[in-house]
């Protein structure tokens, strides 16, 4: 019996050192189910056509139809079905999609696209003016139940002159008209204009058949599991060389990950906590990574109602305070750039590479804390000012580790100068509903803002967005409302981008929110697949180029 | 019999209708709403407005719920806020006879599981094999599921690829019931693991009990060879007790269905629960939680009605 009971703890101990170790170790996967490709050099090899690419992604669409989906999961199919009129090459300048090329009156009242006139709807029908006309009517007529009606607002007219011309005219100038409301997809006016307005957004076009002129043609989409695609052999760009895309739904980070080492995806989205294990792929051959600047940024958001923020010397002084390389550094493992403005800098055009900093300066923060009156009367290492103390509490969504991890990381710098945050993470809906308007229940908050491609900061930092918009944090500047204000009318490139470098500039100082950083954006793909291309804000960019190397 | 059917079928008709209202009053408390997801520059708060009006978001608590009702009495589970107008029990129906594959195999793999290691540790009590199955289940009721899935999956479909990664079946591939079944194997076995535990050291306490008893002593002084004494009738017996478990997995499996299906890209009803409840889809979520409550009211009225058929003693 002794004997046994010693068998006995053996055993226990075995299971539970395997158990550990098996959480340690990083085993090399040994299939072969990578077919090893030679490592071409540069891009002579002609691409051939044919293949199949399982695209695995977590999100899953609700439906296809440009002017009423809310979520990128859609949008990111939309833009393999549909063609806009512009759309936007990689330095973000507007380059013809659809049109060839366009005028624009002195005044900036008036738009005229020459459409190209080789296009074909994907059902054989040949593509004209008439469907922009239509197309466009659609958020600007007063049944029209959808979120996109704002976008459309500035237009008065919109008019074909001929089959292949079509003019909009503008209510008043507005410089991102191009970038924007441009961009969005042309709809089939032969399929849809016997629809009541009212219901459209329930047509069964938009999630059973929807047709385009776009590269890729809807096959079929199970629900939960995937979309599939194929290639429109009479794009008007040329065939695609990839024969059907499937897109196909993973909810878990992880068995994304896994599916892909499987061989069972061969493109997704790497998120930055996983690249050392997309870089050990990359290592055995197994894949390849391609990295660009997101066009986005993570940000601490003060709350101007709560007294403690409302001088600007302590915002300055809380950024100050935190050594925002060391977060990317402990945080991000590097995967990202400190930001300063509330641009991005691959807007180039209007992006300020100098407006005032407030770099990791303890002193300096500290100095600032003093001047606005903040001192350590009672000593119990949190300052405080007529009684009241400068504590607080941080606000992030669940279910992101990164912004977690800076929760933690900001209230253990800032305890340094004295100051107290306690970290609060809450489920994404409640977050949302508390920090927006009219709730505005937060100190502080971390977040991150996904930016268009047009460079107007109004939407977020002018004053008129306060009551009901998104400038939750009470910023008001009137100096810079009246500028911001302006900007969008300014349709000249090089004026409105020095007036956005001044808006910049002025938000800088004022530190409404600390600007953390802008962070990357990584895919992985399998080996086999050529020329793919990466874009900021366009997913799967140019996916008809893309070949598959059998 | 049959009139204690029907008494206990009667019975539940108000039951559902309280947890309808129950679930509705709890659904709205909670702060959020579908427009949540349009935190996006570009949509404006009056198009936020318009939607609300539109889906009549506004109306008082007690109007919504009565218009709810009242579709749901026409069999008309309504339309999905967030998945723009296509009906409820379109998602659901696709769905769900994924989920009803995963929770009835994995409730025969864990039957068929357990109850062998829960006699056979019954029979060979305090012994090496006994110590062993015990373990293996108290490490399967402890490691939470996610994990035993993710580590499985790292094992058995990347590490030595025995079995595919996720999905119900291989992409593009024409329909057969062996791509089928291997790729229920893994999600079956997940989803069972942690009921397999319980299920095996029940098994194992009543099949002790009842190998005390005096009739089983007859059994063998009659010279019945051990393994008809052991399942003619001990576990015929033994398995009472477990049978009342029967109706009690059931909706414990809808609720671990949830993570097995995020893990595995298992295309079934736990997956759109989640996400209905994290985008406050209200018409679906209200689906979802009556289906779950009308199974968990038929799991345990199947559960009673075994229960009769197993023991004699019993009668309605």
């Amino acid at each position: 019996m002794r004997a046994f009971r010693k068998w006995h703890r053996i055993i226990v101990f075995i299971f539970i050192v395997a158990l550990v170790l098996s959480g340690c170790s990083q085993k090399n996967a040994t299939t072969d189910t990578y077919k090893q490709t030679d490592e071409t050099s540069g891009n002579t090899e002609k691409p051939k056509d044919g293949g199949n690419l399982i695209i695995g992604t977590s999100g899953s669409p609700t439906l296809f139809n440009p002017y009423y989906s809310e979520d990128t999961a859609s949008s990111d199919i939309e833009g393999m079905i549909f063609n806009g009129l512009v759309t936007v090459d990689e330095n973000l300048n507007p380059v013809g999609d659809l049109a060839k090329n366009w005028d624009i009156s002195d005044d900036g009242l008036t738009y005229t696209f020459h459409l190209k006139d080789n296009v074909k709807w994907q059902d054989g029908q040949p593509f004209t003016a008439d469907d922009v006309v239509f197309s466009y009517s659609i958020p600007m007529n007063k049944d029209y139940t959808g979120p996109r009606a704002s976008d459309f607002e500035k237009i008065k007219e919109v008019k074909a002159l001929d089959e292949h011309t079509v003019q909009v005219t503008l209510k008043q100038p507005f410089a991102p008209f191009l970038t924007s409301t441009a961009g969005y997809g042309i709809l089939p006016k032969h399929l849809l204009q016997d629809v009541p307005i009212k219901e459209l957004d329930k047509a069964s076009f938009n999630t059973k058949q929807p047709i385009g002129t776009g590269p890729y043609k809807f096959v079929e989409w199970k629900d939960g599991q995937y979309v599939k695609l194929e290639a429109n052999k009479d794009y008007f760009e040329g065939r695609p060389h990839i024969d059907t895309v499937t897109i196909k739904f993973i909810p878990d980070a992880n068995a994304i990950l896994t599916q892909f080492q499987a061989g069972d995806i061969d493109y997704m989205a790497l998120q930055s906590t996983d690249l050392a294990t997309g870089e050990q792929l990359v290592k055995q051959g197994k894949a390849k990574i391609k990295t660009t600047p997101s066009l986005s940024y993570t940000f601490i958001g003060y709350n101007q109602l709560n007294p403690l923020f409302k001088d600007k010397k302590v915002r300055q002084a809380l950024t100050h305070a935190l050594d925002r390389e060391k977060i990317i550094q402990a945080v991000m493992n590097g995967d990202g750039k400190i930001a300063n403005t509330p641009g991005s800098p691959l807007e180039k055009w209007a992006y300020n590479p100098d407006v005032p900093t407030f770099d990791y300066d303890v002193d300096k923060a500290k100095k600032l804390l003093a001047e606005a009156g903040w001192k350590d009367t009672d000593g119990d290492g949190i300052l405080d000012k007529n009684g009241k103390k400068f504590s607080f509490v941080i606000k992030t969504n669940q279910g992101n580790k990164v912004r977690e991890q800076i929760a933690q990381v900001v209230q253990q710098m800032w305890k340094e100068v004295g100051i107290e945050a306690k970290p609060k993470i809450q489920e994404w809906s409640s977050f949302i509903k508390d920090v927006t308007a009219p709730t505005w229940n937060f100190d502080a908050c971390i977040l991150g803002w996904a930016l268009g491609v047009d460079p107007d900061p109004s939407d977020i930092f002018s004053s008129k967005e306060i009551a009901q918009g998104l400038n939750f944090v009470h910023y008001k500047n009137p100096e810079l409302d009246k500028l911001m204000a302006e900007n969008t009318k300014i349709t000249d490139r090089e004026q409105r981008g020095e007036m956005i470098k001044e808006i910049q500039a002025g938000i800088a100082e004022d530190q409404p929110y600390t600007f953390l950083y802008y962070d990357n954006d990584h895919i992985m793909y399998n080996p086999k697949l050529q020329n793919v291309q990466q874009h900021p804000s366009i997913a799967y960019y140019k996916i008809e180029d893309w070949w598959i190397k059998q | 019999m049959i009139t204690y059917i029907i008494r206990r079928i009667l019975v539940s008709i108000p039951l559902l209708l309280g947890i309808s209202i129950l679930s509705f009053l709890i659904i709205q408390l909670a702060p959020g709403d579908p427009t949540s997801l349009f935190l996006d520059p570009n949509i404006k708060p009056e198009d936020r407005e318009a939607f609300i009006e539109a889906y009549g978001l506004n109306d008082p608590v007690y109007i919504q719920y009565f218009h709810w009702l009242w579709q749901i009495l026409h069999g008309n589970f309504g339309q999905s806020l967030i998945m723009h107008g296509i009906p409820v029990s379109e998602l659901i129906l696709g769905r769900l006879p994924n989920t009803l594959l995963l929770m009835v195999s994995s409730a025969v793999l864990a039957f068929i599981i357990s109850i062998p290691f829960g006699v056979l540790s019954a029979t060979k009590p305090y012994t090496l094999t006994d110590y062993t199955v015990t373990t293996a289940s108290f490490i399967g009721v402890a490691t939470p599921s996610f994990w035993i899935g993710l580590v499985l999956l790292m094992f058995f479909a990347v590490k030595f690829p025995i079995f595919p990664s996720g999905g119900v079946a291989t992409l593009n591939a024409p329909f057969s019931i062996w791509d089928r079944l291997h790729h229920l194997i893994l999600p079956a076995f997940v989803l069972a693991a942690s009921d397999m535990a319980g299920l095996t050291r029940y098994t194992r306490s009543s099949m002790l009990d009842v190998l005390r008893q005096d009739y089983i002593r007859t059994a063998r002084a009659k010279g019945f060879n051990s393994r008809k004494v052991v399942y003619k009738h001990g576990l015929r017996n033994a398995l009472i007790p477990v049978v009342t478990i029967v109706g009690l997995i059931i909706p414990s499996f809808i609720g671990g269905a949830v993570v097995v299906e995020n893990i595995f890209g298992w295309p079934g009803i736990g997956n759109l629960f989640l996400n209905a409840a994290f985008q406050r889809d209200y018409p679906v979520i209200m689906a979802l939680t009556m289906i779950s409550a009308t199974l968990v009211v038929i799991g345990n009225l199947i559960s009673d009605i075994l229960y009769a058929i197993i023991d004699p003693r019993i009668e309605y």
